[in-house]
């Protein structure tokens, strides 16, 4: 069932995507959704265990734990605190890599070009602001690993000054103050190990901590980081989709999430005498062609570089199509979403594959493990060895090229600080909004793409609909925006899809009804938004009418985000449950109990009208709450 | 006549065949095997996959025998051979427990409830049209329905 190609793929939100895809002469992972699709009921349930010998041990009726003794509720959670701690670890290496570049970049006197994003980070930690940039841009950066790098019994400093005050006491009360970040997830992986802890709830309230850290550090602070470094974001229509692909140019696919390792690249490829050398051999230059979070946020910092990238192409399960095209000469991966599958499709069509960061090495890639101080050898090394591609591969591979997919006018470039200014320097227009029932509430649907609910974008693109038309305002980061953007929810003729007082809202301000704060690690900045607002209106955050959800979690990195998400107090709705339905007690922590502790909670609802209807209550109690 | 037919060597354990057939026969009115508690005595499978101490696996479904030892000593009338589907039925209803179904079976197949009170048995998923649950959930095409 395997090998069939373009018999039956997988559905898209995205129909000329769905369509070109079905018709390509090579397979994909939309191939590959059916021959998986009988799934294991054990794991899918998450009451498979197999950290021992004498594993894989499994929970029925008449095997009521596995042979060590750990019931389903002590195995669900086992393996949920596994997948946290992975994604945590995730987020935490890209943080660290960032910080770590923004570090040498102070000491080398390189380039900053944040300063009004530095500016806040030296007020928020408290830093002398007489220093010079590059001294101030060093204390950042090391105030930020000194607190990667503490003990899990040290507290990281920085918790209390970027948290909301009434969060940071909430965290305090329930003893989820994360010590240090690598710590915590060294912990959090020992923790769940063969017969070591087997209190569930305990387990759970480590997943908690390894949220706060994924949040504040993996999420918001790499965000401001990169800030400093490659630019603030500043919204600008954009265009999107795989007509951005312009076969003229030696075109780089970058995929991954750690955009300061493009740093050196992306302003070489630039300069004239690396241009020339396109030149030389029949391209008008080089582009940078966006395709998951690293795309993303190119394209949220997109009015920086306009010379070197044209737009996003699409999110993580585009990216198989985006190679196919024909037009890509290389991909530069530095970090997931780098799908396993693009071997075999690179191979075929002759494209180079560097990996920047060995952690995401892909098997038939070249490894160039990005350092600092070799970046400049490295960049010349790439760049030649992706001319040599270009010359090799055009003669021969033919294109299948899709100029009108996608569209031309995608409002991005939207963060905490654009969005404000947008406001006029202040929050309270989009308060006045929210009070006067203009726009009922706030959604922020965030997160990956999977091919698993409805489809590929299926489920984000119908619940984004369900929510605009009631009104409530969404905000996007991650591959859920490229999927929502692809399909035209971004741009302002999106109104039209949205309930009349939201529309009326849209076409006054010239916005979309979707917001779009670009990459995953934009989660951070949505989380942001919501502590502004309540800050402003002198609230805690779950009082506020907003809701998130992740319709199309993926992966492990996700369900850390979730864990902030409810350490926040936020509701969070899921379009899969997270392997945990095989514990009653797991279900109902997360479901019904969180409420109690931090006032978050877990829905899950595949269906996007009745998602939509939960959520639109959420929004409407707590609207109540606060007598508007 | 409907048969399902078993190839062992196909068979990786999985046991998807089991919840799917809880799944199939579960009284709470829910559907799919997120929302089926895998820890109720009420929702044993009536499948069953055996080691077979060499590796393998022994994948157990009723054969609906043509001379069905179960419903030969069914002294009550509940088993019955349904001369037109093939398939031996189950009527709670007139069941006695007397299990002898249970001791007569040379699979195994027949189980008493674990209220004593009834058998459970393969009904071919009271044969729905898409088949039995078991044969549509094996990743592996070990068991498949067979006119014979």
């Amino acid at each position: 069932m395997n090998q069939c190609y373009g018999c039956e793929t997988c559905k898209s939100a995205d129909k000329p995507l769905e369509n070109f895809i079905a018709g390509l002469p090579m397979e994909t992972s939309h191939h590959r959704v059916k021959g998986q699709s009988v799934k294991c009921g054990f794991g899918l349930k998450g009451v498979c265990c197999r950290l021992c010998s004498n594993g894989p041990c499994r929970i029925t009726p008449s095997a009521p734990r596995g042979i060590c003794g750990a019931t389903a509720d002590v195995i669900v959670t086992r393996n949920f605190l596994r997948a946290v701690a992975c994604g945590s670890g995730c987020y935490i290496h890209i943080v660290e890599k960032t910080a770590w570049n923004l570090k040498n970049t102070a000491l080398n006197h390189g380039e900053i070009k944040g300063h009004k994003a530095l500016a806040a980070l030296v007020e928020e930690f408290g830093i002398d602001a007489s220093l010079d940039e590059h001294a101030q841009a060093l204390a950042v950066a090391e105030k930020v690993l000194n607190d990667l790098y503490k003990p899990v019994w040290e507290e990281m400093e920085l918790v209390e000054k970027m948290a909301y005050a009434p969060r940071y006491k909430k965290w305090k009360e329930l003893g989820i103050l994360p010590g240090g970040s690598k710590a915590e997830v060294f912990d959090g992986v020992v923790k769940c190990s063969t017969n070591l802890s087997s209190d569930p709830v305990d387990m759970l309230m480590t997943c908690l901590r390894l949220g706060i850290s994924t949040g504040l550090y993996g999420l918001t602070l790499t965000n401001l980081l990169n800030d400093v470094m490659l630019g603030e974001p500043a919204i600008r229509m954009a265009p999107v989709g795989l007509n951005v692909i312009n076969p003229e140019y030696i075109n780089i696919m970058i995929t991954g999430h750690q955009h300061s390792l493009f740093t050196h690249i992306q302003k070489r490829l630039a300069d004239e005498d690396v241009i020339a050398k396109a030149k030389a051999v029949g391209a008008k230059g080089f582009k940078l062609v966006g395709c998951t979070c690293v795309g993303q946020d190119l394209q949220l910092r997109g009015v920086h570089y306009t010379d070197i990238f044209d737009g996003h192409a699409g999110n993580n399960y585009t990216s198989e199509a985006v190679l196919a095209t024909g037009a890509i000469d290389a991909v530069l991966s530095e970090f997931n979403c780098t799908l396993p599958g693009i071997e075999p499709i690179c191979d075929e069509l002759k494209i180079k594959q560097i990996c920047l960061d060995l952690v995401a090495k892909k098997a038939n890639a070249e490894s160039v493990e990005y350092a600092y101080e070799k970046r400049e050898a490295q960049t010349e090394v790439i760049i030649d060895k992706i001319i040599e591609a270009y010359k090799e591969r055009r003669k021969v591979v033919p294109m299948k090229l899709q100029p009108e997919h996608g569209n031309q006018n995608t409002l991005t470039g939207v963060s905490e600080v654009s969005l404000k200014e947008f406001l006029g320097g202040q929050w309270k227009p989009l308060i006045d909004l929210i009070v006067s029932g203009k726009i009922k509430g706030v959604a922020g649907v965030v997160g990956c793409s999977n091919l698993t609910a409805g489809g590929h974008d299926v489920l984000t693109v119908e619940l984004t609909k369900e929510l605009i038309k009631r009104d409530i305002i969404v905000l996007s980061a991650g591959c859920s925006s490229g999927g929502l953007e692809n399909c035209g929810l971004m741009t302002p003729e999106a109104a039209e899809l949205a309930g009349d007082s939201l529309k009326e809202v849209c076409k006054t301000l010239g916005i979309a009804p979707v917001l779009n704060f670009g990459p995953c690690l934009a989660i951070g900045r949505l989380e942001m938004v919501a502590t502004a607002l309540a800050k402003e209106i002198g609230i805690d955050i779950p009082q506020l009418p907003l809701v998130l959800s992740a319709p199309q979690w993926l992966e492990e990195q996700a369900l850390a985000d979730g864990c902030f998400g409810l350490a926040l107090g936020l509701p969070l709705h899921l379009g899969q449950q997270p392997f945990i339905a095989g514990s009653e007690l797991v279900v109902n922590v997360l479901t019904e109990g969180l409420k109690e502790m931090t006032g978050g909670q877990v829905l899950v609802e595949i269906d996007p009208v009745k998602a939509a209807d939960q959520m639109e209550e959420i929004i409407l109690e707590r609207r109540k709450g606060l007598n508007i | 006549m409907k048969r399902i037919m078993i190839d062992p060597s196909k068979c990786d354990g999985c046991k998807n065949c089991a919840l799917a057939c809880m799944d199939s026969h579960r009284m709470d009115g829910g559907n799919g095997v997120v929302t089926l508690n895998f820890t109720l005595p009420e929702t044993e499978a009536r499948n069953e996959i055996l080691n077979d101490g060499k590796g393998g696996y022994l994948p157990m479904f009723c054969r609906h025998c043509s001379v069905p030892g179960c419903a030969n000593s069914c002294m009550s009338g509940a088993l019955k051979k349904d001369m037109e589907t093939g398939h031996v039925m189950y009527d709670e209803k007139r069941c006695g427990a007397c299990f002898m179904c249970v001791m007569n079976c040379p699979y195994g197949i027949p189980k008493p409830s674990a209220d004593g009170t009834k058998i459970l048995k393969c009904d071919f998923c009271n044969e729905r049209p898409e088949g039995p649950a078991c044969v549509a959930a094996c990743p592996k095409q070990a068991i498949w329905v067979e006119e014979v």
